[in-house]
């Protein structure tokens, strides 16, 4: 009975673990591979010659700060700004479910579209944002944010900051929710102010909200297309270029496949080490 | 501290007005454009509200360009994607929710941490691996190609849900002789049919915002989804902002319809599959 049931557990897995070694094992191994040359090509043999290209590639370079940069920002922004959203929200405020919806709205769309509006919002001439800072006289001149390499990259860490806070703000909202009010109220009665009750028992039960938060959005941002390639390309040049749309181009237009996988390791790797410490601390839970 | 209050109050109501105010601005600008004639919408300085509202490029997008074709091919990729990963992922959720086997902690952690994997990495082989099948440039490679970013989820997700249901009811089941495929079929999916429908849903919108697969996958324009096709209007030498914006607002309004009636479930199941064992 208990050996028969051992199996039984895996037969339920077995469809799911089958189809992910196909579908997501096997082609994230061929592009390893491909990096080293060992795969599709003529005459396969182990070379390096990606990733020493990879140091002396000017762009490459470039991207891979703008994808730290993009990434480090975006998250903080929707960590902090998903913090207070939700510590506004989890107060006594009267139209919650109203507030609450508005709240969620950015997150809903999709990336790609997400990228579309805040570039049409972005446009020189008819865009809102420079009619907006014209009529409070904020500006002179309509500015073109998304043709000046200085700003088209800010401009894309601010949509994004939109897009993507509702998540955070969310699952902390969640946490919020959870914390037992019998905490705070022990700590007024030992006389505690606002900030140390936000402090001493806000943050420490909110601990792990804000991991899944931050693990989860790191994620995303890191991988993060659509809006990239919707909003500005990357360019003007390689301005706000990052890591995804560099492998993108290098493998679907240039056909450089060997260079687009090593490029790719690189930001998966970059991923793996963000996330390390989520992925030991779910082991250790178990 | 009673003469702080109102103050304080003030402040609440004022960051949340300026919340609501930075979150629909988009929105506003969005549905606005796409009221606009073609002439207005690129009008300097533009007008705030449409001077004549039309529904013109609402129109000129379903009858001229092919995107009653993309919203066909969007519906059937998204669809077919959400129920073949919320299917195989219920087996495995159960799986994993109720049996101690060995390996069990790690292969779900390899199971979620396949998350980790970018899908530029992926969709390189991917193209050629399609091509060696003959599934590249079809929808059903398409489908296959979106379950990668969705089954995980599902998985994690319908974990949640299945912890939720205690194990006691399994062992009456089985007292009462019910296989462990019946309990599975019979039992605990009536019981998490909410989280289910969740994730059916979670699965179905992160496949229809995917842009990635469907630009890399697809090269025949009548098999193009919603999303790139409208990456592909922008491309073209004159951007008609008006049609591109109605477009958006169609694309739009599916998932925030949504999520809208299912945001408490989507959070449950976000943080439970974490949070619990």
């Amino acid at each position: 009975m208990r050996i028969r049931e051992k199996y039984t557990g895996f037969l339920f897995i077995f469809p799911a673990f089958l189809l992910l070694v196909s579908i997501l094992g096997f082609p994230a191994f061929a592009a390893v591979m491909q990096s080293f040359n060992l795969i599709w090509v003529k005459i396969p043999s182990f070379s390096l010659t990606s990733y020493h290209r990879l140091i002396g590639d000017v762009e490459f370079l470039g991207t891979l700060k703008n994808t730290v940069i993009f990434v480090g920002l975006t998250v903080s922004f929707h960590l902090l700004i998903g913090l207070g959203v939700a510590l506004l929200l989890n107060l006594e405020i009267r139209n919650k479910r109203f507030f609450r919806v508005i709240a969620i709205l950015p997150w809903t769309v999709p990336d790609v579209i997400g990228g579309l509006i805040w570039r049409f919002m972005f446009d020189t001439l008819p865009g809102m944002i420079n009619a907006i800072l014209l009529e409070f006289a904020i500006i002179v001149d309509p500015i073109d944010w998304l043709g000046n390499p200085k700003l088209a990259f800010g401009c894309l860490i601010f949509a994004e900051t939109w897009r993507g806070y509702p998540f955070a703000m969310l699952i902390l909202l969640a946490g919020l929710q959870a914390i037992p009010q019998v905490q705070y109220e022990a700590a007024q009665i030992d006389g505690a102010s606002k900030f140390q009750s936000f402090f001493y028992i806000t943050l420490p039960n909110l601990k792990y909200m804000i991991i899944i938060a931050f693990v989860l959005d790191t994620i995303w941002e890191s991988r993060l297309f659509g809006m990239i390639y919707s909003m500005t390309g990357g360019g003007p040049g390689y301005s706000s270029q990052v890591l995804s749309l560099l492998t993108y181009k290098h493998y679907f237009l240039f056909f450089n496949t060997s260079y687009a996988g090593a490029i790719a390791v690189v930001l998966a790797v970059f991923m793996l080490i963000i996330s390390l410490p989520y992925l030991v601390m779910t082991m250790r839970r178990e | 501290m009673v003469a702080k209050k109102p103050l304080f109050w003030a402040f609440v109501y004022a960051a949340l007005i300026f919340m609501v105010l930075f979150n629909l601005i988009p929105f506003f600008w969005m549905t606005s454009s796409s009221l606009k004639t073609d002439y207005e919408v690129i009008d300097y300085p533009p007008t705030i509200l449409p001077k004549k509202v039309t529904f013109g490029a609402y129109t000129r997008m379903w009858t001229q360009e092919q995107f009653f074709q993309y919203f066909l091919n969007s519906l059937t990729v998204s669809s077919t994607t959400a129920f073949f990963s919320s299917f195989i992922g219920v087996f495995a959720a159960y799986g994993f929710s109720r049996f101690y086997f060995r390996g069990r902690t790690t292969l779900m952690t390899i199971f979620l941490s396949s998350q980790l994997i970018p899908g530029v990495l992926l969709v390189g082989p991917y193209f050629k691996m399609l091509s060696y099948v003959e599934l590249y440039n079809t929808l059903s490679g398409l489908i296959l190609s979106q379950t990668t970013i969705t089954l995980p989820f599902s998985i994690w997700m319908l974990k949640g849900y299945v912890d939720t249901v205690p194990e006691t009811i399994d062992q009456a089941a089985m007292v009462d002789g019910a296989s462990r495929l019946r309990i599975c079929l019979t039992i605990i999916l009536p019981n998490i049919l909410p989280g289910l429908v969740a994730t059916i849903i979670f699965a179905f919108l992160l496949s229809w915002g995917d842009l990635l697969w469907a630009l890399c996958l697809i090269s025949d324009q009548a098999k193009q989804t919603m999303t790139l096709g409208i990456t592909q209007l922008v491309g073209q030498f004159r951007v008609q902002w008006s049609e591109i914006m109605a477009a958006t607002v169609i694309v739009t309004i599916v998932p925030a319809t949504l999520y809208l009636l299912l945001q408490r479930y989507l959070i449950q199941g976000f943080t439970e599959g974490a949070v619990k064992r």
